[in-house]
């Protein structure tokens, strides 16, 4: 009885499933009718928000029915992705027309490239463009034109666990590469296999960071004075060969080829690895580590990272919807305001963008928490150096068009010169010739 | 009139009712694997931008580009010695172990049962805990070992590329082996035992009713098993993905990982299309092979 | 070789030893589960944890939305069994008993849909799916679940049905049963076991899928739980304890699965296997 039942289902399903597929391929063909259908007179937006901390979805909830409540013609539609999967997620999205409208990620250039994205200027207040401060503003800015607004700042310096460091000899954390070398062994000899003298991660997680941690204290980096690629100029290949001796040396974690950023701050959290360099939120709230945060050896040039939003062209439409753009406004202006800013700040841990946020946060950080449930909050003293700091960093070139493949470049480079298949000056020179040639 | 018409409607009503029975699952996978398939060998020769925008048709440019890097060449080496290494061993221990679980003892179903597991962890989560598992800094393996007092420091255990691949390999041929066993053991208890009876009698070596008794009579089973596991290894994803995603230096890619990488992390969505169009041409040709044998068999019978 | 006290000393030894290793992950799940964050990096651990932090396993639901995830799970692995064995058996059973032209080339086909890794496929998937409108929904994720299966159901079927003679059909039907009903009553009943087969190996493919899944659902309350663990391989630090309860906690229903059905496991493997 139960098996004619099946039967008679299996029928059943299987003549539905190959009408629907029937019916809706033609349907689907004629695209432009759709949108025009549902268009009634809510809004929907699509955004997509990169994976800052365990908590991040958390507070996107609170934001979209807080937003959602304030605006009800607008729908929005937050999809929180970790930062594993978010570019192959994103480009799958693109490659079939089905872009988001708002995207949070880091770069911009190759969507420019394809004529994808739209100008800063339309979707944002003159209000909220001078608020941003300058130096994030324009470093978005590509041909004359701004394509993205920066989202969150960080600055990345170097971390010592000052305990094992004294215990090991050393008062004072190194300034030079040659004192870090002399820290490594000092550790080395002190504590023996327990802990990991030196983090590395050169992974293609975050491989960039670490080339430009190198080659700018070397004197190096990515381009030259006239802002053209020079990637193998001699310091860099000498900041290379550092990387790769500090590996031979047996003073880094096991697997820097694959082990990226977040386990090594963990260790270090643990107290089971001793310097690295690292954001300046990556020691765990709840580590009872006793560390320091100082600048990176060699030249003290640390590295800014500036992650963007940016908005998407509506692919489906020539001319871009009014009512659309205005709720992007609308979302940015809610996303910015100074008090809701400030605590997204506070809770991932990261530093504004934005003039009033960072006045706000040198002075009021106590009032907004952490994300999580440990209870701390934020610290006027943190923001108020790290907001000064920021200035002194250096930025990846995202605006160049070749970063991508650069940013690829680097991290081959280091792999296969510290696996020793190739010496860094060949390597330097076929990525130099590969990218400019 | 009629009475003519009727038998010729039931005759091809006979004709196409194979037909309407294979529908459903024509449908299911025309839809849903087909079209997908086309598109792929589509983009294969189409120039594809960095972040998947489709632009124009641009011949074999892609597929030339492909055979131009040195990493193709090595992962397509990689990837056959990974088809081989994993299947060849997973079919022999499989083997081992379904002899051995054929024999009666204590806990044979308690065994059966243990040897199920790793059939039944999704390869992402196997993955994930050999992962820590090797780790050589805080991994489990060192401190076990360093425990149990059998090394006296922790070791290094993916100081090279070719380590973290035989670990690679050994977490496949560790999450192979249960379907292998329970294929083999399947075949095995369908053997006759009065046939083991005649080999006694006659005085047969355990060798020489392993190699004419068993093996010729689990052969099916064997074929099975080591087809689905040659496509299913070959083109696996996630152990190699999750435990060194192709590096150092990309010298532990697979195919599937390296067209992977090469669209995701890259943007070069053509010329991972091509790699897989190239990956499904040897997988096709592998099967042909099998088909035009299996056929020969066949018609032998 | 009953007799041989050594021969069954080595057998033990040896069976031991497979069991051994074959659970050491396990056990890695399970105690690294019930570890504090900070012990997790430790380089002197032993092999235990040295405090359990039992608590893990109950906080990790409040972590994430794992029951969430499970439910989808079941959804997506259930939906797609369902559909993969209901257009299997009317395929597998046309193959087995039924002459017709194309066969060979139906066959060659359901091998060749095998051939293409899903991975391999992603872009192409995604872009289908967006345009019949399943992205981002279970449905979508069930019918490409049963799509991907449906070459080893019908597989595992036909030859199961290959096995079993026509005999007791052809009398049915001359008795006045319609080859439904022949079907139905008769040959699915004595076929049991090996459709039991198919049904597990298909949930479980299913259960396990990453990749689709991954790239195809994007609300968070879609996730199965493959996807869903994720969140736990966050951005600042990686939550091991918590990604390894949830394992075990994903893990356990697929063996409790196994182990009702293994012993028809053998049997359906037999029946599909000797004519495959």
């Amino acid at each position: 009885m139960l098996l004619v039942l099946t039967m008679v289902l299996a029928l059943a399903a299987c003549g539905g499933s190959g009408k629907t597929t029937e019916t809706q391929a033609p349907a689907a063909a004629g695209t432009e009718a759709a949108p025009a259908d549902a268009g009634s007179e809510k809004v929907t937006l699509d955004v997509i928000i990169s994976q800052y901390g365990n908590y991040t979805q958390a507070w996107w909830t609170d934001f979209e029915q807080n937003f959602e409540a304030a605006n009800k013609d607008i729908d929005l539609n937050i999809e929180i992705v970790s930062w594993n999967d978010i570019y192959s997620i994103v480009t799958t999205r693109i490659s079939n027309n089905d872009q988001p409208d708002i995207l949070n990620i880091s770069g911009f250039a190759d969507y420019v490239a394809d004529d994808l994205l739209m100008p800063a200027t339309e979707y944002t207040s003159e209000a909220l463009q001078a608020n941003f401060i300058d130096s994030f503003w324009a470093s978005n800015e590509m041909d004359g034109t701004v394509w993205a607004l920066p989202i969150l700042a960080s600055c990345r310096a170097l971390f010592v666990n000052t305990e094992l460091l004294n215990g090991a000899g050393i008062t004072a954390a190194p300034t030079t590469w040659e004192e870090v070398v002399t820290a490594c062994d000092a550790i080395k000899a002190t504590y023996g296999d327990t802990v990991v003298p030196w983090g590395l991660d050169i992974s293609t997680d975050e491989g960039q960071a670490a080339f430009a941690y190198y080659t700018w204290n070397f004197g190096g980096g990515f381009v030259d004075a006239n802002g053209d690629w020079a990637l193998n100029s001699a310091e860099n290949v000498q900041a290379v060969e550092f990387i790769k001796s500090m590996i031979d040396g047996g003073y880094c974690n096991a697997a820097p080829y694959t082990d990226t950023r977040y386990p090594l701050q963990d260790a270090f959290s643990a107290g089971t690895l001793a310097m690295m360099i690292g954001p300046m939120n990556m020691v765990s709230s709840t580590s009872t580590v006793k560390y320091e945060a100082v600048s990176i050896p060699g030249n003290g040039v640390g590295l800014g990272v500036c992650d963007q939003l940016m908005v998407f062209k509506d692919p489906a439409v020539k001319e871009q919807d009014p009512a659309r753009t205005a709720a992007i406004s609308k979302f940015f202006d809610a996303f910015y305001e100074c008090e809701t800013y400030s605590d997204y700040m506070v809770y991932e841990g990261f530093l504004p963008a934005t003039k009033d946020a960072s006045d706000n946060l040198a002075k009021n950080a106590e009032k907004y928490t952490v994300g999580g449930d440990s209870g701390a909050t934020g610290s006027s003293e943190y923001f108020a150096t790290f907001c000064a700091v920021l200035p002194t960093c250096s930025f990846y070139p995202m605006q160049k068009a070749e970063w991508m493949d650069v940013r690829n470049g680097v991290i081959d480079v280091e792999q296969q010169v510290c696996q020793g298949l190739i010496s860094a000056q060949d390597a330097l020179d076929a990525l130099q010739a590969e990218v400019v040639g | 009139m009629k009475n003519r018409a009727k038998p010729e409607t039931l005759r091809t009503m006979k004709k196409i009712e194979p037909y309407i029975w294979l529908l459903p699952s024509i449908l299911m996978m025309g839809c849903m694997i087909m079209i997908p398939i086309f598109n792929v060998f589509r983009a294969s020769v189409t120039e594809i931008s960095k972040v998947g925008v489709y632009k124009e048709f641009n011949g074999f440019a892609n597929y030339i580009s492909v055979f131009k890097k040195q990493t193709f060449w090595h992962t397509l080496q990689n990837t056959v010695v990974w088809t081989i290494v994993v299947v060849g061993l997973s079919t022999l221990i499989g083997f081992i172990l379904a002899l051995v679980l054929n024999v009666e003892f204590h806990g044979r179903k308690l065994v059966r049962a243990v040897i199920v597991f790793p059939w039944a962890t999704a390869l992402i989560i196997q993955s994930v805990v050999w992962k820590y598992i090797i780790n050589a800094d805080y991994g489990a393996l060192n401190a076990l070992l360093y425990n149990l007092g059998i090394i006296d420091h922790y070791v290094n255990w993916t100081a090279t590329p070719g380590a973290f691949f035989a670990w690679e390999c050994f977490v496949g041929i560790f999450v192979t082996v249960p379907f292998v066993t329970f294929c083999v053991l399947s075949g095995l208890q369908s053997i006759d035992a009065s046939l083991y009876e005649a080999c006694k009698v006659d005085g047969a070596s355990f060798w020489a009713q392993l190699f004419k008794v068993t093996v010729p009579l689990v052969m099916p089973s064997l074929t099975v098993s080591t087809v689905l596991n040659i496509i299913y290894v070959f083109n696996s994803f996630p152990i190699v993905w999750t435990i060194s995603k192709g590096d150092p230096a990309d010298q532990t890619h697979t195919l599937v990982t390296y067209l992977y990488d090469l669209s995701f992390s890259n943007g070069k969505f053509g010329e991972a299309a091509a790699v897989s169009v190239i990956g499904f041409l040897i997988l096709a040709a592998c099967a042909s092979v099998y088909m035009i044998l299996s056929l020969r068999a066949e018609q032998e019978d | 070789m009953k007799k041989n006290p050594w021969k069954r000393v080595c057998l033990y030894l040896f069976v031991f030893a497979v069991c051994v290793i074959i659970l050491y992950p396990y056990f890695v799940m399970f105690t690294t589960a019930a570890k504090t964050n900070e012990e997790m990096y430790s380089t002197t651990a032993g092999i235990l944890p040295k405090e359990f932090k039992w608590s893990n396993f109950i906080d990790v639901w409040s972590a994430a939305p794992i029951m969430k995830y499970m439910f989808n799970s079941i959804i997506v692995a259930g939906g797609a069994t369902l559909i993969a064995i209901l257009c299997g058996i009317p395929a597998a059973y046309a193959l087995s008993r039924m002459k017709f032209k194309g066969k060979g080339f139906f066959m060659g086909a359901v091998i060749m849909s095998q051939m293409f890794s899903p991975v391999v496929l992603l872009v192409g998937i995604n872009r289908m799916m967006s345009s019949i409108g399943l992205k981002d929904s279970l449905l979508g994720l069930i019918l490409l679940n049963a799509a991907f299966n449906q070459a080893f159901a019908i597989w595992l079927l036909r030859g199961t049905f290959t096995s079993i003679s026509s005999e007791m059909e052809q009398a049915a039907k001359i008795d006045g049963c319609g080859t439904v009903q022949a079907l139905v009553r008769i040959l699915l009943p004595m076929a049991a076991p090996g459709i039991i087969t198919t049904l597990i190996f298909v949930f479980i493919n299913s259960w396990n899928e990453y990749t689709i899944a991954l790239t195809l659902i994007s609300s968070d309350v879609l996730k199965p739980i493959t996807v869903g663990i994720n969140v736990f391989y966050g951005f600042n630090m990686i939550q091991w304890q918590y990604l390894f309860a949830t394992s075990i906690y994903a893990t356990i229903p697929v063996i409790i699965l196994f182990l009702c059905i293994e012993k028809h496991l053998v049997a359906g493997l037999t029946s599909g296997g000797v004519k495959g």
